[in-house]
Order: structure tokens, then C-alpha cells, then sequence
């Protein structure tokens, strides 16, 4: 799994890779919440993502709930057609903030 | 002829029979000792079935270790009072209870009291395939089920001896003392004076061993219901097991009393 | 996705016998199940389903032959074999086998509380994931006296998807449910098979949802495979004692009636 945050202007980007299985979703979870810490807004790239399970999901989940009380904007971008079929077989297709490009994502937070 | 030969082969069967059980039982302690020395090591079941073996028998063990003590102090009373010698009242019921009665009858109330339930819990586990879900999910059943149970048994036994033998003592103390006049000095320093250190280190020890052999006698009776003639029978293989779980482990305790005491 | 090199099957028997004492159960069985589809194993009560199930999860060892599961040989492996082919593994047994101690949550984190050292919060949300997948998020601290047959079979689904298995096995889905839970069950099945892309072994005699779900389907009968096949083959098939299985007739009407008469009544 390949999991690096970059700073951009106004939010963290967070890129995510690979396969995202119990081993690895506490790293995940980890640097989530750290980034949700900082108080910038997080787009999570999910382009290059070959396999997520339910505790990769469970991960994003408490990291959008952890966005929500703080008031930060969390989107996900680029969903490769793994994640998404574990989005929509799990219905948080229709909860997340889906994007398909960065701007879409930065017009969000003005 | 015919029918001393059928009698021989039913023995023969029932003996072989016995020995499966007895092998299974003996494997079942030597996986358990194997799954104590590997990690991981949970504690909380342990804790958790020690509160379902030992707290929940307390008020049994506090009733009967009571009334043990009463009925030995009425006795030595009758006894010793024809011999002229009621001040030995104190140090015969103390003897008695802490070396012989205090670890035999708290084994046989929790033998009555956990260990059918164990059994039957086991049992009822087994035929509705908790135990293959256990075993499915890669979940090691001796690790889980069993070693808790047994490692519950191992420190409630002892723990519920030793209430029992305070108690008792204050059993006979009410009896002697209260009801028939014996002197109270006589009896708390005859009592002193007799009990040894090895005297109490026999009932501790005999409790260990009973609460091994109870809890693992009545696992090993639940767990293998299966294997077992009656194991396919659904509800009434569960209670002919546990009826068996129980007449096996208070024979079990009786005779481990008595090797116990002869070695010793 | 640890090491296995992808074959073309999830499990492979070849020459599968089972005695029991001198009863033969299973009589040389050789299946195929591929990757991400749906094999039913069906056939009537004492064909030898439930034993050919016991051995492919290694419940049972089998007198000979070999049981290829994602990549471990259950028939010879030890028992730390087995164990590590079995996190992969996801049973849901026909009657629940839930945990009667246990809360149906506590059914369902076992196996990650077991395994994984995962966040609690991360295993509370995957538990009601699971829970909201096969619609029982209002039972999640219910125990499992307090739930019904469908339920039950439910709450057994989610435990046994917990750890997001590659191969799921279902003993008897749908007896003992009436007709709509039963239809939502085989629509859960089917879409996990899309949606996660798992291999799916389900043992069951109920026609109707054998049709609905199956990708293949194996015919048993006393310890024997007499067919397998997709489903149209099955129907297609021209063997009488599997068109006796599908097109149950009604025994024949009853002719003589003095006979008759007098086998109820015991008079001769």
C-alpha cells in the first residue's frame, strides 16, 4: 500500500495506492486522522487503488466522520473501479464526496 | 457359554470405550498446556469464567462449609465427650476440614454446581456447530473454550477450598463453643497447636488437582460429545453427557483423595 | 491477496473418499469450483453434502484423495496449514452456529478481534458495514436467542464475511425461511459474488434458489457426483434420477383401496 500526503494550497492530498487490506488500513486510518488534525481540508486520490477491503473502507469512513465535527471538506477522488465496487456493494457510494477532478474539489471549498 | 461370551465382549467394549475417553481427556490437558505456553494471552475469559465457576458458587460453598462445620462439631462433640477429652473439639474439626473435608466436598459442589454446566454448555455448543464455526473462523477451540475454563477451575478451586474451611471452622466453632459450652480458648488453641503447615499444604494441594481434573473431565465430556454413542442424539446426548460428566468427576475426586492421601 | 498464485479454481477434489465405520459416505468425488462464481452443491438429505462439506473445510479427513483449496492440500495439511487457509475462508452455518454468549456484534468482531490488531473504532464500523449489508443494523446488540431463523442466518452471513474472504460457503441458505427472506438471502449472495467477486459454495436442496444463483451446479446422490453442469445443463439433462429430483411428482394415486385400508388399520 502506498499512502503520502502532500500539501497543496488550500488542502492535503492524499495519494493513495495498491492494496488496501487488514494489514495495512491502520496505517491508513493513521494518516487520515493526523492529516484531519492539521485543520486542512483532505482529497484522498483513490485512482491508483487495486484492492481495498471493508477495514480500508471502515478507515475512510471514520475519517469522513472525524471531518464532519471538525467542519473540514473530505472528498475522495478518482475512485478506481476496485473501490468502487466495494463503495457501492457497502452503499456509502451515494454518502462519500466523490470527484472526479481536483478542481472540482476546490471550487467545493470556496 | 453364549452369554458369558456377549457379557465378555460388552466389557471389553466398555473398556475400550473408557480408554478413548481417557486418552481424549488427557489429550485435552496436553493441548491446553500447549496453547497456555503460546501467545496470545487473554486474561479476561479467564477472569470471566472464574466469576461463573467461582463467584456464582460462593453462596453454595458458604452454605455447605457451614453446615459441614455445624455436623463435625456435633460429632467429635458426642465422640470426644465419651473419652472425657472436649478440648480436643477444635484441632479434630480443623483436621478434618482442612486436610479431607474442604477440598473434597468444594470439588464436589462445583462438580454439581459449574461443571454439568459446563458440559452441557460445551454439548450444546457442539451440536449446533459453534464449535466447527470456532474451528472455521481459525480459531483454535482449545485456546478459547477450553484453557480458560480449565485455568478457572485451576485457581477457583483452591480460592472456594479455603472459604470453605473458614467458614466450617466457624461452624464447628457455633456448635462446640455456643451450643454445648466447650471453651472457647480451647478450641481456637487446640486448634493452633495441631494444624501444621503440611496439613494445609495437603488440602491445597488435593484442590489443585481436583479443580484440573473436575473442569477438564467435564469438558472433555462436552466437547467430545460427538464422538460418543449418545453424541448423535441431539438434546438427550447433551444431558446423558453431562449426567456422565458428573458421576465421572466426583468419582474422579474421590479417588484422587484417596491416591492423594496415600502418598502424601 | 497474500502469495497465492491465481489457478483457475478455487477448489479442486480429486478422488474424494469418506468411510464411516463400513459405510461408504463418499464414494470418489471430483469437483471444480472457479474462481469468483457460484458452485451449488445439491442433492436430498443423506446424498453425502454435508460430509463433502465438512471435508473441503477440514472438519473431516477423508480416507484418500485431495481437497486443493486456495492453494493448501486440506487433505494432508497440518493443522497450521489449515488454520492460515481458513482466514480466507468464510462459513456461515445452516443453522447460525452464532455464539450464544455473545451479542451479535461480539459474533461478528470475533474473528477480527482474534486476528487483526486492528483500531476498535475501525472494527465497530466494518461490524456495521457487515451489519448494514445483510440488513440488520437494529440487531446489532441483540443476542442470538432473541433472533429469528432469518436473522440468524443473516447475522452467520455477516460473521462469515467479516474478514473479506475470497471463498464463502453457505450450508443450507434458505431451508426453513419463508419465501421472501428466502429471495433476499439469494439476492445477497448474488451480489456479493459481483460486488466483492468472492467464489461461492453453497449446499442446498431448495430448487428454487438453486436456479436463481447458481453458475454451476453439482447433483449428488448416496456418496455419489452424478452431475455437475451449468444450470441449463442440469435442466437439460436426460438422466431420470436427476429429472426425478427436479419435477417432484406427487406419489402415485392410491389403487387398491381394500389394500390400503388395511395397512392403516393393521387388520390382516
Amino acid at each position: 500500500m502506498e499512502c503520502t500526503v502532500r500539501s497543496q494550497t488550500g488542502f492535503d492530498l492524499l495519494e493513495l495506492g495498491g492494496e488496501v487490506d487488514l494489514q495495512f488500513s491502520h496505517k491508513l486510518r493513521e494518516t487520515i486522522l493526523g492529516s484531519l488534525k492539521t485543520g486542512n481540508p483532505l482529497l484522498i486520490d483513490m485512482a491508483k487503488v487495486s484492492y481495498i477491503d471493508s477495514s480500508g473502507i471502515a478507515s475512510l469512513v471514520e475519517g469522513f466522520q472525524t471531518a464532519k465535527t471538525s467542519k473540514l471538506q473530505y472528498g475522495l477522488l478518482n475512485i478506481s473501479n476496485a473501490a468502487m465496487q466495494v463503495l457501492t456493494l457497502t452503499r456509502l457510494d451515494k454518502i462519500f464526496d466523490l470527484h472526479s477532478s481536483t478542481d472540482q474539489f476546490k471550487q467545493k471549498l470556496q | 457359554m453364549a452369554s458369558i461370551a456377549k457379557h465378555v465382549e460388552s466389557l471389553g467394549a466398555y473398556c475400550i470405550t473408557a480408554m478413548e475417553q481417557t486418552g481424549r481427556t488427557f489429550n485435552m490437558l496436553l493441548q491446553v498446556l500447549w496453547e497456555l505456553l503460546h501467545p496470545p494471552y487473554r486474561f479476561y475469559p479467564i477472569v470471566r469464567q472464574m466469576y461463573f465457576i467461582g463467584a456464582r458458587s460462593l453462596t453454595l460453598i458458604i452454605v455447605s462449609g457451614v453446615t459441614i462445620g455445624m455436623v463435625l462439631g456435633l460429632q467429635f462433640y458426642n465422640i470426644l465427650q465419651r473419652f472425657g477429652s472436649v478440648e480436643l473439639l477444635g484441632a479434630g474439626v480443623a483436621l478434618g476440614v482442612i486436610r479431607e473435608l474442604g477440598p473434597v466436598m468444594t470439588a464436589l459442589m462445583v462438580v454439581g454446581r459449574a461443571g454439568s454446566s459446563i458440559t452441557a454448555e460445551l454439548g450444546i455448543m457442539r451440536i449446533t456447530e459453534q464449535v466447527d464455526a470456532l474451528e472455521c473462523m481459525a480459531i483454535s477451540p482449545d485456546k478459547f473454550l477450553i484453557a480458560p475454563k480449565v485455568v478457572a477451575g485451576l485457581l477457583s478451586v483452591p480460592l472456594l477450598t479455603m472459604v470453605f474451611d473458614f467458614v466450617a471452622l466457624f461452624g464447628g466453632y457455633f456448635v462446640g463453643v455456643k451450643m454445648f459450652g466447650v471453651a472457647e480458648g480451647s478450641y481456637w488453641n487446640g486448634m493452633t497447636d495441631a494444624v501444621e503447615w503440611q496439613d494445609v499444604r495437603l488440602g491445597l494441594e488435593k484442590s489443585f488437582v481436583f479443580g484440573v481434573l473436575v473442569t477438564l473431565i467435564c469438558c472433555s465430556r462436552g466437547f467430545y460429545m460427538h464422538l460418543t454413542k449418545a453424541g448423535s442424539q441431539g438434546a438427550e446426548g447433551v444431558s446423558s453427557a453431562t449426567t456422565d460428566a458428573v458421576v465421572l468427576s466426583s468419582i474422579a475426586v474421590l479417588f484422587s483423595d484417596f491416591l492423594i492421601g496415600a502418598l502424601a | 491477496m497474500t502469495g497465492n498464485t491465481p489457478t483457475t479454481n478455487a477448489i479442486t477434489i480429486r478422488d474424494l473418499v469418506v468411510d464411516y465405520g463400513p459405510r461408504r459416505i463418499l464414494n470418489g468425488i471430483n469437483l471444480d469450483v472457479p474462481h469468483g462464481q457460484i458452485m451449488v452443491i445439491m442433492g436430498q438429505s443423506g446424498a453425502g453434502k454435508s460430509t463433502l462439506l465438512r471435508c473441503i473445510l477440514g472438519l473431516k479427513k477423508p480416507t484418500s484423495g485431495s481437497i486443493q483449496m486456495l492453494g493448501t492440500d486440506i487433505a494432508t495439511a497440518s493443522r497450521k496449514e489449515i488454520y492460515k487457509a481458513r482466514k480466507q475462508i468464510g462459513v456461515a452455518f445452516q443453522g447460525g452456529a452464532l455464539f450464544s454468549s455473545m451479542s451479535v456484534a461480539e459474533n461478528i468482531q470475533l474473528a477480527l478481534h482474534e486476528h487483526t490488531d486492528l483500531d476498535e473504532k475501525t472494527i465497530q464500523i466494518m461490524t456495521r458495514i457487515k451489519l448494514d449489508m445483510v440488513n440488520l443494523l437494529e440487531a446489532e446488540n441483540l443476542m442470538p436467542s432473541e433472533l429469528s431463523g432469518g436473522m440468524a442466518k443473516r447475522a452467520a452471513l455477516a460473521r462469515a464475511i467479516i474478514m473479506d474472504p475470497k471463498l464463502l460457503f453457505f450450508d443450507e441458505p434458505s431451508s426453513g425461511l419463508d419465501p421472501s427472506t428466502a429471495a433476499e438471502l439469494d439476492q445477497l449472495i448474488l451480489t456479493l459474488k459481483k460486488g466483492m467477486g468472492i467464489t461461492i459454495v453453497v449446499v442446498t436442496h431448495e430448487l428454487d434458489s438453486i436456479f436463481k444463483i447458481a453458475d454451476h451446479i453439482a447433483v449428488m446422490k448416496d456418496g455419489n457426483l452424478i452431475l455437475t453442469g451449468t444450470p441449463q445443463e442440469i435442466i437439460d439433462s436426460t438422466n431420470p434420477e436427476i429429472q426425478g429430483m427436479l419435477n417432484r411428482k406427487p406419489r402415485e394415486t392410491i389403487v387398491d383401496t381394500d389394500a390400503h385400508l388395511r395397512r392403516l388399520t393393521g387388520d390382516f
